[in-house]
């Protein structure tokens, strides 16, 4: 429906403005016949106002042919069209009416007035409906253009929401608190072992505060990323966590939103390894498949283990991640089976110099 | 208070190496406590804890397979307990099973001193009777976050301790104070009232038919009118459990 319909004041303010317009067509006609004003009145009025509603209809004209997205030649050729439709509407209904008021209403109205009327009616109804046309072509961009901004605001907002998420996550507290303890315990055992942990859990927060106020990172820069944080869990879990790697040199040119990996190795340990008496195995894979890059993670799971809700959580952050990035064609696949879990990621493969102007 | 010369019998449960080590080396400066053990997981530890029946145990919450209040729950009689965890979301429960302190990593020699001064006094001065020690029930209640359902039955069965998911199970049975776990075709008895087990079960899958059975509703196949008011479910694998007139109106509020 028409906006103007649905809002009362508007409407008021709008059908007043045509009732002014009725005033000044039947100026015109007395200009033009010499008629008596109250004549005059009688027969524009109620075709003035009745008009107005008919030039409401240039809103689904200008809606339907919109202007920028196909040639503008539609759009003209369109809004021309209904203006001789409108335009015809006011002179033929409009000169019945006239004959209407001749004949019962002892109007003084003769053949040539009303057949000159007719013309004149026309001629009024163009201008008319092409204001109202016009209006509503910079209502409706109005519109767009608004729309547009509050889009992309929302787009910015998502992301900056998904990347707090993430690195809300990032920093799990019990993470930190079980290295402190790995810490605490090396000071006794090996002092050394204790203040390389110190770097290296350094390393890994300040790493994952910088890369996760970027927007994108080389997928080399994720896997250093992963590597520091494998090489804190593996003082806690020690034999129990073994990694595996199958790291294509191609893909790893390629960038990625940051902490994209990070949070499916930790899942891949927390929901994994951590659950399993003899600990296992993860599996890293990353090529480039033409002008896609393909990333996986697979961890073995303990039978017994009855799937989690926390599994949920992480996965959903990282598919949030892929979705705010504004990288469409991304996907993320979860295969499980009662020994495994794999999750898959496939997205456009772009590497650093390719990205620049593709504008990813 | 214990006596002058009183030895302290002392387990490390904890998956991480790192964590025991730390407990050992806090625990040589206390003279009087002679660790007997360390085990790297929950199935470790039920065993050494009926072997070696230790006075007092470290004990980690999230382990594989078995977590601690798991370990509790199979322990009968229970040794006293010091719960050593990253997470401090499980102190109250830890207290509801009568644990004597709850020690949160990282911690230092001081506060180990702490928790272990309130378990000599709990060994010094045994079940008091005023406070009854929580039964198996109440400590898997405990174990089980805040509404979430029972996700796997542990049944110690002598030496062996036995995971079984709930999505597993074919039925309950009630035998006196046990339930028989019927599961893949084995049945293992555990030392609890169906009741209590029911209880625990997400009741949106697991339905009493009768007195004496509780069953996943997706392991019926149909129902079949036996006598008059009496019905028996048949179930998938051609078993029939008896369906008591209470039973099937819990049954068909479900269907």
């Amino acid at each position: 429906m028409h906006p103007l319909l649905a809002n009362r004041t508007l409407l008021t303010i709008y059908l007043l403005t045509w009732v002014g317009l009725g005033f000044a067509m039947a100026a015109q006609l007395v200009l033009v016949f010499s008629l008596p004003f109250g004549v005059a009145l009688v027969w524009a009025m109620p075709l003035s106002v009745a008009y107005g509603f008919v030039c409401l209809s240039a809103w689904w004209v200008a809606r339907a042919q919109p202007l920028g997205d196909r040639p503008p030649v539609e759009a003209v050729t369109a809004v021309v069209s209904a203006t001789l439709q409108a335009s015809a509407f006011l002179a033929g209904p409009g000169t019945a009416y006239g004959a209407l008021l001749a004949r019962f209403g002892g109007f003084d109205l003769d053949r040539t007035v009303l057949l000159q009327g007719a013309v004149l009616w026309f001629a009024m109804g163009i201008p008319l409906y092409l204001v109202s046309a016009m209006v509503h072509y910079l209502f409706l961009a109005l519109e767009r253009s608004r729309n547009a901004e509050r889009l992309a605001l929302n787009n910015q907002v998502g992301a900056r929401v998904a990347e707090l998420r993430a690195l809300r996550a990032q920093l799990d507290p019990h993470f930190l608190f079980n290295s402190l303890n790995s810490i605490n315990s090396l000071i006794g055992s090996d002092p050394e072992g204790a203040r390389r942990m110190c770097e290296g859990l350094g390393d890994f927060m300040r790493q994952t505060l910088r890369l996760g106020s970027r927007d994108q990172v080389t997928l080399s820069q994720e896997i250093a990323l992963v590597d520091r944080y494998l090489a804190i869990e593996k003082v806690r879990f020690g034999e129990r966590l073994q990694i595996s790697r199958a790291l294509e040199a191609p893909a790893l040119d390629c960038v990625v939103p940051p902490l994209l990996l990070q949070p499916l190795v930790e899942n891949a340990i927390k929901h994994g390894v951590a659950g399993r008496l003899e600990g296992g195995t993860i599996h890293l894979a990353a090529r480039r498949l033409a002008d896609r890059l393909l990333l996986e993670v697979e961890n073995p799971v303990d039978a017994d283990a009855a799937a989690r809700p926390g599994e949920g959580v992480g996965l959903e952050n990282v598919r949030r991640r892929l979705s705010a990035t504004g990288a469409r064609e991304a996907r993320l696949d979860v295969t499980r089976t009662p020994e495994s879990f794999r999750v898959t990621l496939s997205l456009p493969a772009v590497t650093l110099k390719e990205g620049g102007g593709d504008g990813r | 208070m214990a006596a002058d010369g009183a030895r302290c019998r002392v387990l490390l449960v904890d998956d991480e190496a790192p964590a025991r080590a730390l407990l050992r080396e806090y625990l040589v400066a206390h003279t009087d406590i002679d660790v007997v053990g360390e085990c790297a997981n929950g199935f470790e530890a039920v065993k050494r804890i009926a072997e070696s029946a230790p006075d007092l145990v470290f004990l980690d919450v999230q382990m594989p397979k078995l977590d601690g209040f798991e370990v509790l729950e199979l322990l009968d009689p229970r040794p006293v307990v010091v719960f050593c965890t990253a997470y401090d979301e499980y102190a109250l429960k830890a207290f509801e099973v009568h644990a004597v302190d709850y020690l949160l990593k990282p911690f230092g020699r001081e506060r180990l001193a702490e928790a272990l001064d309130r378990a000599r006094a709990r060994l010094a001065a045994p079940s008091s009777p005023s406070v009854p020690a929580p039964t198996a029930a109440a400590i898997a209640a405990t174990a089980r976050p805040q509404g979430q359902w029972l996700e796997r039955v542990v049944i110690k069965d002598g030496p062996s301790v036995h995971v079984v998911s709930v999505d597993k199970l074919d039925y309950l049975e009630a035998q006196d104070d046990y339930v028989a776990i019927h599961t893949e075709g084995k049945a293992w008895l555990k030392h609890q009232t169906l009741a209590e087990l029911a209880d625990q079960l997400d009741p949106q899958r697991f339905v009493r038919v009768h007195r004496s059975y509780v069953v996943p509703v997706e392991r019926i196949a149909r129902l079949e009118l036996y006598a008059k008011d009496s019905r028996v479910a048949i179930l998938h694998d051609g078993r029939q459990l008896p369906v008591s007139r209470a039973g099937h109106a819990r049954l068909k509020e479900l269907m």
